[in-house]
C-alpha cells in the first residue's frame, strides 16, 4: 500500500509538471490565436478587440491556474476556431482513437502471446527461425509505412476495404470497426514482433531456471509446470513492455490516422496545432500525457502484484 | 511434445482465424452503391465556420456558397446575377442602392425571407449594431432603411460601384434574423441545406426543395475532409469520394480513367512575393534580376504537366478588361541579363535568401524547389523554409517578417481594388511592403475616375498601376495556376467561376 | 580479436547489413551519381533503369542519388539524437545515480515528466513552438531520449556506488568525479551500448514518422521519411518512389537491431 500511494503521489505530481509546462509552452509561441481567427482580413484594431475578448493579455499564472481548476472540472475552454467547448470536440473523437490503440492492444496480445509461447517451445527449429525472420523485418517498419503498403494491397489491389471511406461509430459500428482493421494491423504489427520475441526469449530464460527443473523433478506435467511458473514469470517483462506499449499506440495512432484519413484525436490535435488553436492543443496533449501517466501507474502497481520482489523503496 | 505442439498450433490457429473473420466480416458491407440521387466529395480542409458573415478562408466560403446568398451573386461568367434581391436601382452617383426582395423567397426553416432579415445581415456585417464592421468594405455604409416590406435601401457614406460585388460575396450573406447560433444552426436560402458535421469528418448537406431558383439535381451530398493530400488518390480511387477539386497534376496522372479530368485556372496570382523592404529586395535592380532568371514555363513543365497560363503582374485573366497580357514578357528568360542586373547592384557573386513557403500548398512548396534550381544559374541559393498556413498568416502576412514567400493571392471580388489596393504604400494588407509615390497616385486616380462612374478612365489607371508593378519588378510574378478537377464518370455538370465557388447544384448524374 | 564466424549469426549479418549502409552513407557524403538536386524534365518518374538505378522522382531527380543523400540526412539526425540522449542522459543519470538524496529525487521527477511524454508528442510541441526544421527535430528528439538513458546509468551506477572497489577508491581518496568518469563509468558501457543501437533505431522510426507528418528535414533537401511521404502520391505510377527509401529504412533499422541483439547475446 505505502508503495502504491507513493506512486500515486509522484503520479500527480508528474501531472500537474506537465499541465504547466504545456500551458508555458503554448504561451511562448510567436503569433496568437486571434491572428489565426481573423485571418488575411484582420486589422490592429480588430486583432486587439479580439485579444481582449479572448482574454490573452491577461498575466500568465492567473490564465494558467483558472485554466487548470476548470480542466480539473472537466471544462477545457472554448476553441478559438471552432467556438465550440473543447471538451465536445474531444468527446467525439476520443472513442475513435480509443478504440484503434485497444483493438491493436487486444491484436498484439492475442497474436503474440501464443506466437511467443510457440516460437520459444520450437526455439531453434525452422518454423522458430522463419518466424524470428519475419518478426525482425516487422520491428524495422515504420508503421506509417506499413499502413501505406497496406492501403495499397488491401485497399486498392484486393480492395478488401475502401482507403478513406471511414463510417463514424455513431453511425454504424460495425462498418466502424470494420474499417480500424487494418489501421489497427499497422499499429499493431511492429508490437507483435517485439513482444513476441521478449516472451520468446524471457520462456526460454525461465524454463532454464533451476525451478522448473525442480518443478520437473516433482513429477510436475511439463504443460502443468509451463502455465504455472514459466509463463507467470515470464510474462512480467512483457507486462512492462505492454504497458509502455499501450501508450505508444494512443500516440502511434496520430500517424496511422492521417494514413488511413481518420478524423479521431489526432487528427484534432494536428490540425489545431496549425490553426494555433491553443485551447484544443493543450487539452489533447494534456490529456494523452495524462493517459500514458496513469497507464505507467497502473502498470507499476499491477508489477508490483505480478512480482512481489519489486521493493517498497522502488527505485 | 507432439501433442503439446498441436494444442499451441490450434490456439494460434484459431486467433488467426478469428481476426481475419472479423476483417472479412466486416468488409463485406464496406460497399455501397445504389442510391443514385448522392455524391461524396473531398474537401481539403474542415470548413472554418458555418456562420457565412464571420467565415474566413476561401476552402470555407466557397462551399458556403451553396448554402446562403447574398442580395446578388455570381454566375460562372463572373456576373452578378439577382439572389436574395431580385433586382436594384442605383441612384445619387452610386450613393444610393435600392434592392427589391424577391417574391416568394423562403429560408431552410421554412420562413420567408423578410425585409427585415436582410437589414439585420447587412447591418451585422456593416457593424452598424456595435462592434466593428465585419466586411471592411461594408463601413461606407451610412444607413440601411426598409420604406416597405419588399424595398431595402442602403445609403453609402460616399459613391461606390463596386458595391454590388461585395453584396455578391458570401460575407453579405443574407441570414434570418432569428437565429442566434448560425455556427451550429446554419439557416440560409441557398440550393442546399445543412444537415449534419462532424469535426474534421464531414459536412452533410441536403437538397433545398422550396429553392426559389433551379433546384439542385444531386439530394445529397457528403463533404468528405481529406487532411492528408497524399491520401487523395487512394480516397478517390477507392470510392470513398466521388469528385475533389483542385487535385495536382501529379495525382491527376495516377488517377485511372473511371475519373474525368476537368482543366480550369485557380484565379490568383501565384508569384515569388517578396518584401520591398529588406534588403537586399530593396533594390529594383535585384528585384529585377530575380525576374530575368525566372524560367515561367520551365516550372510550370515541372509543377503542373505544362498547364496554367504565366502572368506578368498582379493580375489574372479572368478579370477580362484589365488583364495585360503584354506585361507577361517583359522579362524574358535571360541569364546573363540577370547576372548583369546583380553585378550592377552590387552583388556579382549573387547571395543567399530564405523564402517561406506554406507547407499545406504542395503546388506553392514544388513551384520554390524549382525556382531554387533555377536561381542556383544566377548564384543566389534560395533556402526554402516550410510553414504552418497560419504562421504564414502571422509572420509573413501580418508581420511581414520574411524575405520571400511563394503563394497565389486571389481575389474576393471581380473588382480590380482586390487584387490592386493593397500595393498601396499606406495599405493595412500591403504585406510585400511596396512603396511606390506613383502607384498611390495613378490608384487614387483611378478610384476618383471610378467615383464620378467612369469605368474606362478607371480601367486605364488600373493598367497603368499593374503596369508598373511589372517594371519596378515588386514581385516575381509566376502563374494563374492551373485548376483540376476530378470526377468520377458517373457525374458532370462541374463549372469553373473565376472565382473561389464549387457550386454543388448544378452537379447531376450521368445515366 | 575473435574470429568472424565465432561471433553470433544475428551479429554476422547485422554487421554486414551496417557495413553496407555505412558504406553508402559515407560515399553519399562525398559522391552522387547525379545531383540531388537537379532537375531534369525528360526523366520525370521515370522507372529504375541502367541510367537511374532507382529511377526518378516528380521531377526528375535521380533517387539514388537522393536516397544516399537522404540516408545521410538521416543518419545525422538519429546520431546527433542519440549523442544528445546519451550525453545528457549518462550525465543526469550518473549524478543521480552515484549520489542520491533530494537530486536524485528531483531530477528523477523531471526524468518521469519528460519519459511520460512520447516522444513524437513531444516534437510536436517543439515543431509548434519553434518551427518545423531538422534543427528542432533534433532537439526535441534529442530531449525526448534523455530519460530512458538516464534511468539505465542510474540503475548501473547504484549497482557499483556500494561496490568494495568504489569504496576502496573513495577511502584512498580519489574524487568522486574522477570515480563517477574513470572508475564505474567504464564499467556500464556494455549495457549501454546495445540500448544505445536501439536508441538509434527509435530516433530513425521517429525521424521518419516526423518528416511523413511534414515537419523535419525541408525540400529540396531530402531524408528518407520525407522522400516517403512525398513518394506516397506516386504508389501508383511510380512505386520504386516509395520502396528504395521504405527498404533503406528498414535495413538501417534491421541492420542495427541485428546488432545489438548480437551484442547481447555475446
Amino acid at each position: 500500500m505505502k508503495y502504491a500511494a507513493k506512486k500515486l503521489v509522484t503520479m500527480l505530481i508528474t501531472l500537474l509538471s506537465i499541465s504547466f509546462l504545456v500551458y508555458f509552452a503554448f504561451d511562448i509561441i510567436p503569433g496568437d490565436a486571434a491572428l489565426a481567427a481573423l485571418g488575411t482580413d484582420s486589422t490592429p484594431e480588430r486583432l486587439e478587440a479580439l485579444r481582449e475578448q479572448l482574454g490573452l493579455n491577461r498575466p500568465f499564472l492567473e490564465r494558467y491556474f483558472e485554466w487548470l481548476a476548470n480542466f480539473v472540472r472537466g471544462d477545457f475552454g472554448v476553441s478559438y476556431k471552432y467556438k465550440m467547448p473543447v471538451a465536445d470536440m474531444i468527446s467525439s473523437k476520443l472513442p475513435i482513437t480509443v478504440m484503434m490503440a485497444l483493438i491493436s492492444f487486444a491484436m498484439m496480445v492475442v497474436v503474440s502471446l501464443p506466437l511467443g509461447v510457440y516460437t520459444a517451445m520450437n526455439s531453434g527449429r525452422r518454423i522458430d527461425r522463419l518466424i524470428m525472420v519475419v518478426n525482425q523485418i516487422m520491428m524495422s517498419v515504420p508503421h506509417f509505412f506499413m499502413g501505406i503498403v497496406l492501403t495499397y494491397i488491401f485497399g486498392l489491389v484486393l480492395k478488401l476495404f475502401t482507403p478513406g471511406g471511414f463510417v463514424s461509430y455513431e453511425t454504424d459500428f460495425w462498418r466502424f470497426i470494420s474499417y480500424l482493421i487494418f489501421p489497427c494491423i499497422a499499429i499493431a504489427l511492429p508490437k507483435i514482433a517485439m513482444s513476441v520475441k521478449l516472451l520468446r526469449g524471457s520462456c526460454i530464460e525461465e524454463a532454464a531456471k533451476d525451478y522448473v527443473r525442480t518443478a520437473y523433478s516433482k513429477g510436475n506435467d511439463t504443460r502443468g509446470v509451463l502455465y504455472k511458473h514459466v509463463l507467470r514469470n515470464a510474462m512480467i517483462p512483457v507486462i512492462t513492455l505492454w504497458g509502455m506499449t499501450l501508450a505508444d499506440m494512443l500516440v502511434g495512432s496520430i500517424v496511422i490516422e492521417q494514413v488511413f484519413n481518420i478524423p479521431g484525436i489526432g487528427r484534432i490535435l494536428l490540425t489545431s496545432i496549425s490553426y494555433r488553436d491553443y485551447p484544443v492543443v493543450e487539452a489533447v496533449i494534456v490529456l494523452i500525457a495524462a493517459v500514458v501517466i496513469v497507464t505507467n501507474f497502473c502498470v507499476d502497481i499491477i508489477y508490483q502484484i505480478a512480482d512481489p520482489r519489486i521493493s517498497v523503496g522502488g527505485r | 511434445m507432439t501433442k503439446r505442439r498441436h494444442k499451441f498450433s490450434k490456439v494460434l490457429f484459431v486467433s488467426m482465424l478469428l481476426t481475419l473473420t472479423v476483417a472479412l466480416g466486416g468488409c463485406a458491407g464496406d460497399k455501397e452503391d445504389g442510391d443514385s440521387s448522392r455524391i461524396a466529395i473531398g474537401i481539403p480542409q474542415d470548413l472554418s465556420s458555418l456562420d457565412p458573415n464571420i467565415a474566413e478562408g476561401s476552402g470555407t466560403q466557397e462551399i458556403l456558397f451553396n448554402i446562403y446568398e447574398g442580395l446578388y451573386k455570381p454566375d460562372s461568367d463572373g456576373n452578378l446575377i439577382p439572389a436574395v434581391a431580385s433586382g436594384y436601382t442605383m441612384s445619387d452617383g452610386g450613393a444610393t442602392y435600392t434592392f427589391t426582395l424577391r417574391d416568394g423567397i423562403q429560408f431552410h426553416n421554412g420562413n420567408p425571407v423578410t425585409v427585415a432579415d436582410v437589414k439585420y445581415s447587412i447591418e451585422k456585417c456593416a457593424g452598424l449594431n456595435g462592434g466593428d464592421p465585419l466586411i471592411s468594405a461594408f463601413s461606407n455604409i451610412e444607413s440601411v432603411e426598409t420604406p416597405d416590406d419588399r424595398s431595402i435601401v442602403i445609403r453609402l457614406k460616399e459613391p461606390s460601384t463596386v458595391f454590388l460585388a461585395i453584396c455578391a460575396t458570401i460575407e453579405a450573406a443574407i441570414v434570418p434574423a432569428d437565429v442566434a447560433d448560425l455556427e451550429t444552426n446554419p439557416i440560409g436560402t441557398g440550393p442546399y441545406k445543412f444537415v449534419s458535421r462532424s469535426l474534421q469528418e464531414n459536412v452533410v448537406l441536403e437538397s433545398f426543395d422550396d429553392y426559389w431558383g433551379e433546384k439542385a439535381h444531386i439530394k445529397n451530398v457528403t463533404l468528405k475532409v481529406i487532411a492528408d493530400s497524399d491520401a487523395i488518390v487512394m480516397n478517390l480511387e477507392g470510392g470513398a469520394v466521388d469528385m475533389m477539386a483542385r487535385v495536382s497534376t501529379a495525382q491527376a496522372a495516377a488517377l485511372s480513367d473511371k475519373f474525368e479530368l476537368l482543366e480550369g485556372t485557380m484565379n490568383l496570382v501565384q508569384g515569388m512575393y517578396l518584401n520591398n523592404a529588406v534588403e537586399p529586395f530593396d533594390n529594383e535592380l535585384v528585384r529585377q534580376a530575380l525576374c530575368y532568371a525566372v524560367d515561367k514555363q520551365e516550372i510550370l513543365d515541372f509543377v503542373s504537366e505544362g498547364k496554367g497560363t504565366p502572368v506578368g503582374s498582379s493580375m489574372f485573366p479572368a478579370f477580362g478588361k484589365y488583364y495585360m497580357e503584354e506585361l507577361n514578357d517583359v522579362y524574358a528568360t535571360d541569364v546573363e541579363k540577370a547576372k548583369a542586373l546583380l553585378t550592377e547592384a552590387g552583388y556579382p557573386n549573387g547571395f543567399s535568401f530564405t523564402v517561406k513557403v506554406p507547407s499545406n500548398y504542395q503546388q506553392h512548396v514544388d513551384t520554390a524547389q524549382v525556382l531554387a534550381e533555377q536561381y542556383k544559374k544566377i548564384g543566389v541559393t534560395a533556402n526554402i523554409e516550410l510553414i504552418e498556413w497560419e504562421s504564414w498568416l502571422s509572420d509573413v502576412y501580418q508581420n511581414r517578417d520574411f524575405e520571400a514567400t511563394v503563394v497565389g493571392v486571389d481575389a474576393s471580388t471581380l473588382t480590380a481594388g482586390a487584387m490592386l489596393s493593397r500595393f498601396r504604400s499606406d495599405a493595412h494588407n500591403n504585406f510585400i511592403n511596396y512603396s511606390n509615390a506613383e502607384y498611390d497616385a495613378e490608384y487614387e486616380k483611378a478610384l476618383a475616375a471610378e467615383a464620378v462612374g467612369d469605368d474606362e478612365a478607371a480601367t486605364v489607371h488600373y493598367k497603368e498601376c499593374e503596369t508598373i508593378l511589372t517594371l519596378t519588378a515588386a514581385n516575381v510574378y509566376i502563374q494563374d495556376m492551373c485548376e483540376l478537377v476530378a470526377i468520377n464518370k458517373k457525374y458532370a455538370g462541374y463549372e469553373f467561376y473565376p472565382l473561389y465557388i464549387q457550386d454543388l447544384a448544378k452537379l447531376y448524374i450521368v445515366e | 580479436m575473435k574470429k568472424w564466424k565465432a561471433y553470433p549469426v544475428n551479429f554476422r549479418i547485422g554487421a554486414v547489413i551496417t557495413g553496407i549502409m555505412l558504406l553508402l552513407i559515407v560515399i553519399g557524403f562525398f559522391y552522387t551519381p547525379y545531383n540531388p538536386t537537379a532537375m531534369d524534365n525528360s526523366a520525370k518518374l521515370a522507372a529504375p533503369g541502367l541510367r537511374h538505378i532507382m529511377g526518378c522522382d516528380n521531377f526528375g531527380r535521380d533517387i539514388f542519388s537522393r536516397v544516399l543523400k537522404g540516408m545521410g540526412n538521416t543518419f545525422l539526425i538519429a546520431l546527433a539524437t542519440v549523442v544528445i540522449g546519451v550525453v545528457c542522459g549518462t550525465v543526469v543519470g550518473a549524478f543521480t545515480g552515484y549520489y542520491g538524496g533530494w537530486l536524485d529525487e528531483v531530477l528523477m521527477r523531471v526524468n518521469d515528466v519528460v519519459f511520460a511524454f512520447p516522444s513524437i508528442l513531444l516534437a510536436l510541441v517543439f515543431v509548434s513552438i519553434f518551427g518545423t526544421g531538422k534543427y528542432n527535430v533534433v532537439l526535441a528528439l534529442g530531449i525526448a531520449f534523455i530519460p530512458s538513458f538516464a534511468r539505465i546509468v542510474r540503475g548501473e551506477f547504484i549497482k557499483y556506488r556500494d561496490m568494495d572497489y568504489v569504496k576502496s577508491a573513495r577511502l584512498a581518496g580519489v574524487s568522486n568525479l574522477r570515480i563517477i568518469f574513470v572508475h564505474i563509468l567504464p564499467n556500464t558501457l556494455t549495457v549501454m551500448l546495445s540500448s544505445v543501437m536501439i536508441g538509434f533505431n527509435n530516433a530513425v522510426l521517429a525521424e521518419a514518422g516526423m518528416s511523413y507528418l511534414g515537419i523535419g528535414v525541408q525540400p529540396p533537401d531530402a531524408s528518407l521519411g520525407s522522400m516517403l511521404s512525398e513518394a506516397q502520391t506516386y504508389l501508383f505510377s511510380a512505386p520504386n518512389y516509395a520502396v528504395f527509401p521504405g527498404l533503406m529504412i528498414i535495413l538501417m533499422v534491421l541492420g542495427f537491431s541485428l546488432l545489438a541483439d548480437g551484442i547481447k547475446e555475446r
